[in-house]
């Protein structure tokens, strides 16, 4: 029974650590640029297809994607904060929310048409490998993305704490107009806040590849994670995100474990219902908006 | 004097719709016209809350769900009359929506919109879990009676097409009375600003409540009519998300918080959905592209959609006729 609990707990912390990707991505977006990116998710699916591709035609092995998807991503975060969510910024909710559910509509059934809906999967080397302690195993391919996932969370926090850029980013987040007045360049830091949100969720897409299986659908699973940890974790609080999203994965592997294999999102839509009705601020508190 | 005009041409609009199944046999382009009345109805439905008082759901599906199961779960376990269901599944819907407000409604702006899309997601896994009380996962059919206009079940589609029609009117009448009613005022000033609205003394969280109950009712009656259309039933096609987002976008690209916009943006989508269609076959995910491109391209050059746009030649051309 401990034994059955502790493997459930490891299996969704290192499922966690990818969640936490997407939602530090969704988080960030929404605390600097006040607009939540429906179509985060998609980029987790986009980073995928890039991953599956190098990995099918040129050989590559998805940790090498890896310094492929994120640049991309980060490009493509830059042009879309310049065409598209700048267009919005200012106005009222219904084009703010719709802008990005609509790209996500179009992301999602223009890779239906081009890509099929069939699933793609890559396998490595260390795709079925596994590390043994007593009766736990933890799978390799888990245990790197998590691993990796950490890292790049740990890179954003002293990225955003040390530099310069990373400062004026949290600045903005905090209070705009006073940002602007001590001459941060809003737009700059938006465009610089899309594209990092944007390669996390690249690099979430690299690194699931190895054990996750790809198709168009596949970022809604991601971002309506990411939607519960933002929410349970605090709007627009990196660190708040990283826990909740830990939190969910492992909510989610214990619903699957205890109640059935399509139960887990049910536990995790109960777990927002649940944060709502008791603590609409989030875990960390602070304001709704 | 000015009313007078514009209900001539409501009547002719309404004798055009109640004329047009003698004149279309064809049940290829009944189906289409059932399909545009029905997801007027529920765009109405989804535009008062949405429309009016700017709480854009994207969760709709969770009544239309519930009406649907509720009127089938009478029918097939009680066997009472659908119609009778309708209106027990509008109850239905509209009794949800209250502990879903209660929820949802702490929740501002994009939350929100998260908010009841896990609703009605949670309600979908539910169903799909409820294999004794409501046949799970496989859905059932419902019993075919044959010509049974009782049952709300008949032999044609033109039959249908009244009813839906029906509905669709009863839905616009809400509306334009609502519209001139001190509650649609309400509705517009929390549209505006929710703070703004409660500070002059508007009891903000009850007028959300209400409006969410009478657009909860609408979209149940919905879902009671779609199952009874198709003769089947399944969690996944009464609580698909499709639903809650096409009940959005027609009311977006018709142009929210208008009488007539949910109406305009179904027949503008819904034809060109058909035209797709028939020129490319039914290829996965071309639908849908072109609905969010046209999404896209409304928020952006148009926020105030199709009728947004008249209004705004309306008001130049009147402009041009002053100063000449």
């Amino acid at each position: 029974m401990v034994e059955i609990v502790a493997q459930a707990v490891i299996n969704g912390l290192l499922i966690g650590g990818i969640y936490a990707l997407v939602s530090i991505g969704v988080t960030l977006i929404f605390g600097v640029v006040k607009i939540v990116n429906f179509a985060q998710g998609e980029f987790v699916m986009i980073g995928m297809y890039i991953t599956f591709f190098l990995a099918t035609q040129l050989g590559l092995d998805p940790l090498v994607s890896l310094f492929v998807c994120m640049p991309v991503l980060f490009a493509i975060g830059v042009l879309i904060q310049q065409f598209l969510i700048r267009r919005v910024l200012g106005l009222n909710d219904l084009p703010q929310i719709f802008l990005t559910f609509a790209l996500s509509l179009l992301i999602i059934n223009i890779s239906l048409m081009l890509l099929t809906p069939n699933y793609r999967t890559v396998h490595t080397g260390y795709s079925d490998e596994a590390l043994h302690f007593g009766g736990l195993y933890v799978p390799v391919a888990k245990l790197i993305a998590f691993g990796v996932a950490m890292l790049l969370s740990g890179v954003l926090w002293a990225f955003l704490r040390t530099t310069d850029l990373g400062k004026a980013m949290r600045a903005a987040s905090q209070n705009r107009e006073v940002a602007q007045l001590m001459g941060i360049n809003p737009n700059r830091v938006f465009a610089v806040a899309l594209g990092i949100a944007l390669a996390l969720a690249g690099a979430a897409g690299s690194l699931l590849m190895p054990f996750y299986p790809a198709y168009p659908m596949v970022g809604q699973v991601f971002v309506l994670m990411a939607f519960v940890a933002v929410v349970l974790g605090t709007l627009g609080n990196v660190a708040g995100a990283l826990i909740a999203s830990l939190l969910m994965g492992i909510a989610e592997s214990l619903g699957i474990q205890f109640i059935g294999a399509d139960s887990g999102l049910i536990v995790v839509f109960l777990l927002l219902l649940a944060t709502l009705a008791l603590r609409p601020s989030g875990l960390a508190g602070g304001r709704t908006r | 004097m000015k009313i007078a005009p514009r209900a001539i041409v409501a009547g002719a609009v309404v004798a055009l719709l109640v004329a047009l199944p003698l004149v279309v046999k064809s049940s290829f382009a009944l189906d289409i016209l059932i399909r545009i009345l029905l997801f007027a109805f529920i765009g109405t439905a989804w535009n008062l809350l949405g429309g009016y008082a700017k709480q854009f759901s994207l969760g709709h599906a969770a009544f239309f769900g519930l009406g649907a199961y509720t009127s089938t779960l009478m029918q097939i376990d009680l066997g009472i009359s659908p119609w009778i269901g309708m209106l027990a599944g509008g109850v239905a819907g509209m009794l949800a929506s209250l502990p879903i407000g209660w929820l949802c409604f702490r929740l501002r702006g994009p939350y929100f919109t998260i908010a009841t899309i896990a609703t009605a997601q949670v309600l979908m896994l539910v169903f799909l879990k409820l294999r004794d009380f409501a046949w799970g996962a496989e859905g059932t059919t419902i019993p075919n009676l044959g010509n049974a206009p009782l049952m709300m079940q008949f032999d044609g589609k033109a039959p249908y097409y009244y009813v839906v029609l029906l509905l669709l009117l009863l839905a616009l009448a809400i509306t334009a009375w609502l519209e001139r009613s001190r509650i649609g005022y309400y509705l517009v000033a929390l549209g505006e600003d929710q703070d703004a609205a409660e500070a002059v003394g508007i009891d903000v969280p009850r007028v959300k409540r209400d409006i969410f109950m009478i657009s909860a009712f609408l979209t149940a009656m919905a879902g009671t009519f779609y199952v009874q259309y198709i003769y089947f039933i399944d969690p996944n096609t009464a609580f698909n998300f499709s639903i809650s987002i096409e009940a959005a976008l027609v009311s977006i690209v018709g142009g929210v918080g208008t009488l007539l916009g949910p109406l305009i943006g179904t027949v503008l989508l819904e034809t060109t959905s058909a035209l797709l269609q028939s020129w490319l076959g039914n290829l996965a995910g071309v639908q849908v592209t072109v609905y969010s491109v046209i999404l896209m391209a409304v928020i952006l050059w148009r926020p105030t959609g199709i009728m947004g746009f008249l209004a705004e030649l309306n008001a130049r051309r009147r402009a041009k006729r002053v100063s000449s």
